[in-house]
Parts: structure tokens; sequence; C-alpha cells
């Protein structure tokens, strides 16, 4: 069978975004008769059967999450849309949202049948403004056209879609943190258990999926779980948008099949490193994922795949760095970001994030030590794993993959005095500008 | 129903390992304070018992048979099957990381640092941290200042556990604290305009593991190791709230809060802690006058005895500040004079108040009503109070022996001084100088709540030991406990001058409210009486 886009098929059409074109093109189809027909229980178990995994980093199995929230609630349950896409490298539902975002709706109806929901909240990225703008005109267009709101399609159904903008931290696109800042507190993770499916948003039980998993749903009901599954890899089937940016002649967002091969993807969709360079290194999954060296591209981009590889598919940013790249530079870079998001709530990620930028910083601007290089792998070390959320384990991972597999960088900036950029730039320099003397 | 509670009201219990022991607690404990009643204390920053689990800090980590991560064991539950452990190396080194972070941007200003010495981040620095740090970057820098009119913070060495906040949104309800920035520059402040000024916001100072909350009232008063502390009670209302008096060289330099979950849980409220200032307040007696003279504290015992001998019957006006023991004093020299009469005067109601937590502050603003009711019985701040009143002021009786305490109290209204001056000889125990005094014949210099030893009853009727700030045969003036004793000596009403517990002895031999107890069974939370006296209203009285 041949690969037929579902989710970016049309995005080069002028009025893609409109209800108008959604329509004619068969959209809201599956939803109308889902919402008729379909029975809650049936919906859970062909998203399990399509085996139809979470797009947002972490690839657990949607229907399985659907089947924890409690059946019988006497609190009301929620959809929260989780659209704060905001891993470096990682663009991928702002392009579903600002060229197809009926399909999110679609999918959002869909999703609400199945756990009998009738609020959602897409909780967007703050940058997102554009974004913003095409989804709230979708939702008003839907709104008119009897698709939300009361008697959703005629189904005597009533569910309600609600755009919440996030203000700009990383750390609200994790589950809980962003769970926290919907209610209005300062967007921190909370501790789990009690998970969201059983007590989430204020707290009651709430679904948390991504963009596009979301908009996946339309495709399964259309399509049926057997045919699903036999697009890409069995254990993580589908469709799937990577988004590859960095040193390459076309960057951009694609949507392949699941395990589609790093090499193939690079070369012949982003067309291949610019410039004529060779290839150093990719980050497969968001920049929280490990770093793979040329040598360990040969690999497929699923979830399975990569995990036996060491690293991730995490949100698919695929981050591309020819040989002129330092690696000391780029760790910097990360190290900086990571530092910025730490909401700051735990101590390890806290104090960890921070000294791990500091030491990176000292390496790169000539006051790097060789001891510093083992005190960056035990700092990770003390890191992860022992957080409320995931972001000290996002930090160290890659602080650790380049630190081990681009030594000779590090070891090079701290016997030149610095990495090369900083030399260019400092070329008087002797030594350093760090504190430590 | 409690979550252990089995339905034939028996507590359920949960078998685990805890270091290799098979061990069992009642079910529905979380693995730290399972373990600590098993002797081990796993360590903790943001835990607080009175506080929600806020998991931040790290520190208790331990490992864990049910996931490949340690766990936090403040809010981790035990389960059947769980093995834990907490000496293993997993668990060590996830301990010895959280502290190396811990430490990694807090300054080393120890030395300066008032909560030196009772510092959380100390103590476990000191067994859990490392000797040497490889952090060798600059520490970061976080803002210092006021965050009310009497705390204030020092960033620095904030380690963000957000007790201080927890307590704000629990506790007092009142929530001005917050978590401003983010990551390593996460400090606690408040909102702009609105400072941290609630009934309760001392108790953050208390429970802040670190010195980044510091009591402008305590800011460089004492190290924390030379002074001496006693187990009182506050005498501030009739809530009682146990707290600990600490003392340098004799002067209060700090009260806080003790832990009694029967009556204040951890806490005390800020009129309770910062009134000790009026013990050394400019009105405040420490000399006794006679005819206003100043007399050597020998020659005060000599005139009160030469008087009390000379007098028929003595009217006996008690204020509700007196221990039990000291009642108890009063109520045998009363009896020995024919005639006597006992009364007693009580300050003016202040304001109560209720917090989210349960935690109270009553309007009552002084310690033990309940005590003198038992004693004197219920009339005795009712008719017996009027009656007295009448009788002075019409001049029946020739002798008063007055008790004026409180230092937080305005002291005994113009009716009762007026009854005073009417009075041919007037002797008035005080604790502070006022219009009561006025032509009094003896004034004899008299203790505030917080320097006497004893009991009070506070307004549920729980009876609580409360000591004084004071060593014994430190005391700047002979206390009443000792000063009604010798009395009674000298009037040959008593053999032998007794300790505060010898006299609750013999009070509990006369008095049935009491029988059957002494100061050492009384026991951390005090002990609650069966019930009042009969008919009291806790409300009526005369001023």
């Amino acid at each position: 069978m041949t690969f037929r886009k579902i989710l970016t098929q049309h995005i080069a059409e002028d009025d893609c975004h409109t209800l108008s074109f959604y329509q004619r093109n068969g959209g809201y189809s599956q939803a109308q008769k889902s919402l008729k027909e379909d029975q809650p229980d049936d919906l859970i178990e062909l998203v399990k059967a399509a085996n139809l995994r979470g797009r947002g980093g972490a690839g657990f199995p949607t229907g399985v999450k659907w089947s924890f929230v409690p059946k019988s609630s006497d609190k009301p349950k929620y959809l929260v849309v989780n659209a704060d896409e905001s891993e470096p490298g990682t663009f991928k539902d702002r392009v579903i949202m600002e060229k197809n975002p009926h399909l999110l709706l679609e999918g959002i109806l869909i999703c609400c049948k199945a756990v009998n929901i009738q609020t959602a909240y897409i909780y967007i990225r703050g940058e997102f403004v554009f974004a913003t703008q095409r989804l709230q005109q979708a939702i008003d267009e839907a709104y008119e056209a009897g698709i939300l709101g009361n008697d959703c399609l005629g189904s005597g159904l009533s569910i309600d879609v609600t755009v919440h903008r996030g203000a700009g931290a990383y750390i609200c696109g994790e589950e809980t943190g962003m769970l926290t800042s919907l209610e209005g507190d300062r967007g921190q993770p909370k501790l789990k258990p009690p998970f969201p499916a059983i007590e989430g948003v204020f707290g009651c039980p709430t679904v948390v999926n991504n963009v596009e998993t979301l908009a996946n749903l339309p495709y399964i009901l259309e399509i049926g779980a057997e045919a699903y599954c036999a697009i890409g890899p069995e254990k993580s089937p589908g469709p799937k948008l990577f988004c590859v940016s960095g040193h390459v002649e076309n960057p951009g967002t694609f949507e392949l099949p699941m395990g589609i091969p790093l090499r193939k993807l690079i070369d012949e969709h982003a067309g291949g490193v610019w410039k004529g360079r060779k290839l150093k290194a990719v980050i497969p999954g968001g920049s929280s994922a490990h770093v793979l060296t040329a040598d360990e591209c040969d690999v497929a981009m699923d979830i399975e795949s990569l995990t036996a590889a060491g690293t991730m598919l995490g949100s698919a940013g695929i981050i591309v760095m020819d040989d002129s790249t330092c690696m000391v530079d780029a760790l910097v870079n990360l190290m900086r970001f990571y530092h910025h998001e730490s909401c700051g709530q735990c101590t390890p990620c806290r104090e960890g994030t921070g000294w791990l930028e500091k030491i990176v910083h000292r390496i790169a601007h000539g006051d790097g030590r060789m001891e510093d290089l083992d005190l960056v792998l035990d700092v990770c070390d003390r890191m992860v794993g022992k957080t409320i959320c995931a972001l000290a384990d996002a930090a160290a991972f890659p602080a650790q993959s380049f630190v081990t597999k681009f030594q000779d960088d590090f070891v090079a900036a701290i016997q030149n005095g610095g990495s090369p950029a900083w030399k260019k730039r400092h070329p008087s320099a002797v030594g350093g500008t760090a504190s430590h003397g | 129903m409690a979550e252990n509670q089995t339905n034939d009201g028996t507590v359920a219990m949960t078998s685990w390992q805890l270091n290799g022991q098979e061990v069992e607690n009642p079910t529905g404990m979380t693995i730290m304070e399972a373990a600590k009643e098993h002797g081990i204390e796993i360590p903790c920053f943001c835990y607080h018992p009175g506080l929600s689990i806020a998991g931040n800090c790290r520190i208790c980590m331990v490992e864990s048979n049910r996931s490949r991560k340690p766990v936090i064991s403040c809010s981790e539950k035990i389960a059947d099957g769980l093995e834990i452990e907490t000496e293993s190396e997993l668990a060590v080194s996830s301990r010895n990381s959280v502290m190396e972070f811990q430490l990694i941007n807090h300054p080393l200003d120890c030395p300066v640092c008032d909560k030196a010495g009772e510092c959380t981040l100390q103590d476990h620095s000191y067994e859990h941290g490392p000797d040497r740090s490889r952090f060798v970057e600059d520490k970061n820098i976080r803002h210092t200042k006021e965050l009310g009119p009497n705390i204030s913070i020092w960033g620095n060495r904030c380690i963000v556990c957000t007790r201080c906040i927890r307590f704000c949104d629990e506790i007092s309800g009142t929530s001005e604290l917050c978590i401003v920035e983010r990551g390593d520059r996460s400090v606690v402040d408040v909102f702009p305009e609105i400072p941290i000024d609630n009934q309760l916001a001392g108790n953050t100072v208390d429970i802040c593991p670190v010195g980044a909350l510091i009591s402008h009232d305590f800011k460089y008063e004492a190290r924390v190791w030379n002074m001496d502390r006693k187990d009182s009670v506050c005498g501030g209302c009739s809530r009682g709230c146990n707290v600990e008096v600490e003392t340098l060289d004799g002067f209060v330099k700090r009260l806080m809060p003790r832990e009694n979950l029967e009556v204040n849980d951890w806490w005390m409220c800020d009129e309770g802690r910062y009134g000790w200032r009026h013990l050394y307040a400019d009105d405040r007696l420490s000399q006794a006058t006679r005819d206003g003279t100043a007399l050597a504290d020998d020659s005060a015992t000599a005139a009160l005895e030469q008087l009390l001998s000379e007098s028929g019957p003595v009217a006996f006006l008690i204020d509700p500040f007196l221990t039990c023991e000291e009642m108890h004093l009063v109520q045998g020299l009363a009896a020995s004079r024919p005639g006597s009469s006992v009364g007693g005067w009580l300050p003016e109601d202040g304001i109560a108040a209720n917090f989210p937590s349960g935690f109270k502050i009553s309007a009552a603003k002084y310690p033990n009503r309940a005590g003198a009711e038992h004693i004197f019985g219920d009339q005795v701040f009712g008719n017996d109070a009027t009656e007295l009143q009448k009788a002075l002021v019409s001049s029946d009786f020739n002798t008063v022996v007055a008790f004026c305490g409180g230092h937080l109290s305005s002291g005994p209204g113009e009716s009762w001084a007026k009854a005073l001056s009417s009075t041919p000889t007037s002797i008035i125990f005080s604790v502070k100088s006022g219009p009561w005094l006025e032509g009094a014949s003896l004034v004899l210099p008299a203790t505030a709540p917080i320097e006497k030893d004893g009991t009070w009853i506070n307004e549920d009727g729980r009876l609580q030991r409360t000591r004084s700030c004071w060593n014994p045969g430190t005391e700047p003036f002979s206390v009443e406990l000792v000063r009604l004793q010798t009395l009674q000596n000298a009037l040959g009403i008593r053999g032998r001058s007794l300790s505060a517990a010898g006299i609750f002895r013999e009070l509990a031999a006369n008095n049935d409210s009491f029988a059957g107890h002494n100061h050492s069974d009384l026991g951390s939370p005090g002990l609650l009486l069966s019930e009042r006296p009969a008919g009291i209203a806790m409300d009526g009285g005369s001023e």
C-alpha cells in the first residue's frame, strides 16, 4: 500500500484551514458517524487495536490512557489537548493547528465521545499567535455550523472547546505542569499519583492528549485498526510528522510512515546535509533525546528502534548538525535552555541544570578543566530519575551523550583555551573569563 | 472513617520490609512516618507534618522494590510486600546528591546566620553532605528584602522547600507568599504591595528549614546554642498554646511554639510570640514600694507579713493570670482569716480568630479563668466579684490583697481602682504600674505569665503545666509562689515551703476537680479535666 498523507495532505492549498475546505474533502464525516453511532467502549477498543501511540514524546498507548478514566464518576471529565509545543527542534503540532485545525477538532470530538467528555481545553503555547488565531477561527466556524456546542453534529451530545494560551514556559508542556497552569497556578508539575486520568485538571478525571495524536483519530475510524497498523512498524504504527531542522538543504515538517530510515529522511526528504558538508551528529527526537553520531544514524525512526539505539523518538524533532559544528557550543546552547526552563521545584533539577550550564559554558570559554568532563557526567547521574517530572532527565541526556560521544570536541576546547567560535571572537584571550581563576 | 479503620473498629496493618526486616505499621502511613516508628529517621526539608506534601526537596528518597527510580518517602505509602532500603547504595547516593545540590548555591554564612545551630541544612549537611565542594562557579545571588513588618527573606539561603508558602495557604489561609522567578533563581517573595502581616506569620520563620526567613525580632539577638529553653504555655489567651521560652542570661529572647496536637498543633499567634517585649517595658515593676517608698525584697516580705498579721478579715481580688497553685495559696490565706472574701477581675475581651486549619485565638486574653472557677467557684468573676467590689467601695474591709497580673492586659479597670483605693490597707501584686496602684499601702512586683511556674486550665478545660522562664534562684524578686508561702509560714498556717508540684499535690488532695493528678502525669499534651464545675458561663463575669 502506498503511503497517503493524512495530516498534511492539503497544506499547500490557500484555504486549507477553513471549514468549507475541510468538509469538501470529507472532513467531520467520521465524527458525525461516530458521535451518533459508536459506543464509547468500542471507540476505546478501536484505538487500542490501532495501537495509536501518543505523539507528544512519551509514546504511551492512547487507548490504554483513555481506559484509565473512571467510567462512573460524579465529577465532570475533561480533555486537555497539549498544544504547548516547545521541545527545541519540534514544529509539527503548529503545522496541524495552522493548516488543518478542523482535523484536530474532529479528533477532539471523537475523543470526547470515547471518554464521555463535554469540555475540552486546548492549551497552546503562548508564542503560537498565528496558530491560536487559526484555531480560534476554526472553533468559531465549528460552533456556527453546529459542530461544537450543544447538539454537536446533530448527535445530541454537547461538547465545548476552549483555547487557553500559555505564557511561554517549557515546563507547561509537561502534562501536570500544564494542568497546574491551566488551573491558574504557577506552572509546576504535580506529584503522581494521582494520575491525571483519575485526578487531573480542577481535581477531575482528565485525558491529556497531544495535538498530533488526536489528529490521527479520524483516519483510524476511516480505515480501521488493521489497516492503520499496517502503516509502519507493528508496535508503533501510523503516519508521523517529522520535523527536520539544522544543517540540511530543505528543512521542514515531513509526514511519512513511522519507521522511515533516518538517513532516508535526511538525504531524500530534507535534501541532505547542506553545503555539501558531512554529517556530524543528529538529535533524533527533540533536544532532550540522546544525540546520535553520524555512524549511529542508520536507524529507523520509530519508538522501538530509537529506544534500542539508546535514544528516543520523543517529539520527532530532528536536529541535524554538520561537521563544522562545535559540540561544546551546541551543548552550551542546550544547557542554557534547560537552566532557563527548569521550574525550580525539585532540588536536583533546580541546581543541576544551572551547574551544568556553568560548567559547559566555562569549558566553551576557555576555563575548562579535564576533570570537568567527569563532573558533568556525575552531575547528570545525580539528576536522572530523581525529580517529579522528566525535565532533569531531559537536561541530563544531551549533556551525557554530547560529552561521551563527542569527547574530542570537549577535550580540544579545554586544551586550546575555548571552543573554536569563542577563540575566533576573542583572538587575544589567554585562558578564559570564568570566575574560578 | 480513617483509611486504616476496619469495619470492626480495629486498625488495619500493612506488612512491609524495611532494610531487610519484616515490619508492620497501620495501613495508609507513608514510608517516612512508618520508618520513624521503627527508629529510622529519614531526613527531610520540605516535609512538615502540619502541611501538605510537596515532594520537592527530594532528600527523603529511598530505594523501593516497586520502582526503578528512588521514591520519596514523604509521599509514598507503605504497601503489603513493599521492600524499602534506606541505606542501599542508591538510597545513600540519592540523598548525598540532593545534599550536594542544596549546598552548591547556598552561602557559607552560618557564622552570621540566625538559624545556625537549629538549621536542618546544617544538620543534614553534617550527616549526609560532602566535606568539600566540587562547585567552582559563582554562586547565584537572590534578593534580600523585607516581606512584612516582622519578617525578611534572605534569598541566597532559600532552598525553595515552599513550607512557608504552604503555611500561608493552608494554615493561616492568607496566601501572601509565593515563589517568584524560575529554576535556580526561584525565591520566596510577597505579591507587590501586599506584605506578609497575618496573625500567624511568625510561624513561617520557625518552619523555614534554613535561615532564609528571618524574624526581625530575633535577628542577631542570640546564638541559639547559648540560650536556655523552658517548656512553657503562652498566657496571652485562653487557648494556652504550648511554647518554648528561650532566654539568654535570664532575658527572654524568643518564644517558639511547641507541638501539642490537642491545643495548638505546631503553631502560635504573633500576639503571643512577640508579646514578651512587654516584659521589659518601662512600666514593668520590679521593685516593691511601701507608701511610695522603695523597699528591698526581704523588707517587702516582712511588710506583707506585718500587714497581714495585724489584719482582720481580708478581701482577696484575684486575676485569671494566677496559676492554680498560686490560687490555692490565696485560698489558704482566705480560709485562715475568717470573714475573708474572694472575687476576681477579668481583662476586657479581645478579638477571637479562627483559621482554616482549625487553629484558634481566643477572645479571652488570659490563661486561667477555668482554674479560678474550679478553685473559688463559678461565681468568682461573677456575683462574688460584684459583691466584693461593693463591699470594698463601702469600706467593709480594712485590708485588701489584689493581684494585677498580665503584662499584655490593661489591668483592672477604673471601678476596681476606686474600690482598691477606698480600702485603708491595700496590698497589690502588680506586673506593671497603673492607676490601680494609686494610694496603695504596699506594692509588690508580680510575675508575668511566662515567669510563672505551675498549671493553668485553658478554655477547653485542659490542665497544662507551664514553667518559668527563669532558672530557680535567678528570679529578680520573690515570686508569688514563694512570697505567699513565706507569708503562710509566718502566719503559722504552713510549716514549710514547697515547689509548685508540691503545692499542686495539696490542691489535688483538697479539690475534687484536681483529685488524683500531679504535675508529672500531665504529660506534654496536658490533661483534659473531666468537666468544668457546673454552671460556668464562659462569657459572663464582671470586668
